[in-house]
């Protein structure tokens, strides 16, 4: 079940302790970095209650949990990334954070390792911008939970080569996830062809149905798992119309992917959906 | 007095399934490809043409000419709003909308509307018919396309530019939203599944009644349907298929 090939993962938030726990389960040493102690240890205990969850529930041996744990490790410092085979950029959203840690690993890698940034909102094109070794950069879009959620969209930038791609979609497969290749442009594939689920505002916004009647109608109909509203509430309503207000600028004010103003008055409301107790319905908070 | 009997207007693969399902129930029903050779004693005919105003409009008006008064239209409203289809008729009364996508049993309800016109008794004999048929109504306001076949429609419509813009392949794209977004199906796989033409026909609709830019269908969209490769039921469309088979 070992494998040959280094995994590190910079970023030991919820996408990144997912991402390395997907690693370390599919037999890579995997080393998960973070700027402070504390953040990789919040990290860590996510990745060990959920995998205590997996053995409880008979999903995995105490051996193999055992296993699992014994292949991650953990740094504060980036020199030990050299000789990775990929590393995957986790870390908040904010481009020059992004820029920076990719010129950094740009002196301590050598061209043979290849890196990848996790990001839903940046072209790879753009945080590859400036680094001495474009080609070696690609995207790796996982979806959350990553330990649960299949499938990978693997962003070729315009710099980055085919042999590039090739190695990571296969990496990604030896990870037991699905890869979607898709170029660099807004939204991917996934929040780009999603957008569309959401004109069910424009038809609340137009009186022309009610938010139960769309939600019955998109599940009883459509043989969706949740209407509109109810995965915009699930979501959070915030999330929801900042990826939306994100791709509308990203395509520079196409009207197909205009954000409604009901749901900008819900989030300046703060009718955020389920985290807020109110949102399309009404929570219980328990 | 007259016997009650329906007849279902189309060639459409949900016109042949309208046709069983009623048979299955023992309902006196036909099925017409001519509108004008509809029967004097019937009562009810379910129009499921979803094609463009030329098309539609003609369909209408020589329905409300065959038919006697009392008779009801529950007319596929994809392209049109309601209002607009009864606007064709001399009996705007008697014309009630419904949108819907084939393949009809995966559908567990059926979204119906009235038109400004359209009379209560009328709506009701629509929603006595599909409730016969086993399917919950839901009545929403008048619209091209009303809510499911709208928003599909849409989400189709944006997979068919990613595909054109060549940012993924068809297959990487259908995997990606059944997994990314759980949906039930890949959006252009259920595209030729449910017929481009009537994809196509939503788009247009709503473009036409709105005027927003929004509704443009992509130009790949409008290609295939020109060339004849409508889905499934021609061979070609997104994909391509060889004895129900997809092929990569």
């Amino acid at each position: 079940m070992n494998r040959l090939e280094k995994i590190g993962v910079l970023g030991a938030g919820t996408m990144g302790a997912g991402i390395a726990q997907v690693a370390a389960q599919a037999g890579f040493d995997t080393l998960l970095y973070d700027i402070k102690q504390e953040f990789i240890d919040t990290g860590l205990g996510r990745i060990s209650s959920f995998l205590r969850g997996s053995r409880e529930r008979g999903k995995i041996s105490a051996d193999e949990e055992k296993e699992i744990l014994g292949r991650l490790q953990s740094t504060t410092e980036l020199e030990p990334y050299k000789g990775s085979t990929l590393i995957i950029e986790a870390a908040p959203e904010k481009i020059e954070l992004k820029q920076n840690l990719f010129k950094q690993l740009d002196s301590i890698c050598g061209p043979e390792t290849l890196l990848a940034t996790n990001t839903s909102s940046f072209s790879v094109t753009a945080i590859a911008a400036g680094a001495a070794h474009p080609e070696r950069i690609l995207g790796l879009h996982f979806f959350n939970p990553p330990p649960l959620m299949a499938l990978v969209e693997v962003i070729q930038g315009d710099r980055t080569s085919n042999e590039t791609i090739e190695k990571v979609t296969a990496l990604m497969r030896d990870m037991g996830k699905t890869p979607a290749r898709a170029k660099d442009t807004p939204g991917f594939i996934v929040n780009r062809v999603a957008r569309p689920f959401y004109e069910a505002l424009r038809i609340l916004g137009d009186g022309n149905a009610s938010v139960e009647s769309v939600d019955r109608i998109m599940r009883q109909a459509g043989n969706f798992r949740m209407g509109p509203f109810e995965l915009m509430d699930l979501i959070g309503n915030d999330i929801n119309f900042a990826a939306t207000e994100s791709l509308y600028r990203s395509f520079f004010e196409d009207a197909r992917f205009r954000p409604s103003p009901i749901q900008q008055r819900m989030v300046m409301g703060g009718n955020l959906g389920r985290k807020t107790g109110r949102g399309f319905y009404v929570y219980d908070k328990k | 007095m007259t016997k009650n009997s329906l007849a279902i207007i189309g060639d459409s693969r949900l016109a042949r399934e309208l046709l069983d399902a009623a048979r299955e129930k023992e309902m006196d029903v036909t099925r017409l490809s001519e509108p004008s050779a509809v029967a004097p004693t019937t009562s009810l005919v379910i129009d499921t043409v979803a094609g463009h105003e030329n098309i539609k409009r003609v369909v209408l008006q020589k329905l409300d000419a065959a038919l006697p008064v009392s008779a009801v239209i529950l007319s596929s409203c994809l392209s049109a709003s309601t209002t607009r289809l009864a606007s064709w008729a001399n009996k705007p009364e008697r014309i009630v909308g419904f949108a819907t996508f084939y393949p009809l049993k995966d559908r567990k309800i059926v979204e119906v509307t009235s038109g400004m016109r359209t009379a209560d008794t009328a709506l009701h004999a629509a929603e006595l018919f599909f409730k016969s048929l086993d399917k919950e109504t839901v009545r929403v306001t008048d619209g091209a396309g009303l809510t499911f076949p709208r928003i599909l429609s849409m989400i189709i419509n944006e997979a068919a530019r990613s595909l054109e813009e060549g940012v993924a392949k068809a297959d990487e794209i259908d995997v990606a939203m059944r997994l990314g977004v759980n949906y039930p199906q890949g959006p252009l796989r259920w595209g030729d599944q449910i017929g481009l033409d009537e994809v196509l026909a939503v788009l247009e609709g709503l473009q036409t009644e709105t005027g927003d830019d929004r509704y443009r269908p992509a130009p790949l969209l409008r290609k295939l349907v020109a060339a004849g490769f409508l889905g499934e039921a021609s061979g070609k469309g997104f994909h391509s298929y060889q004895e129900g088979q997809v092929k990569a």
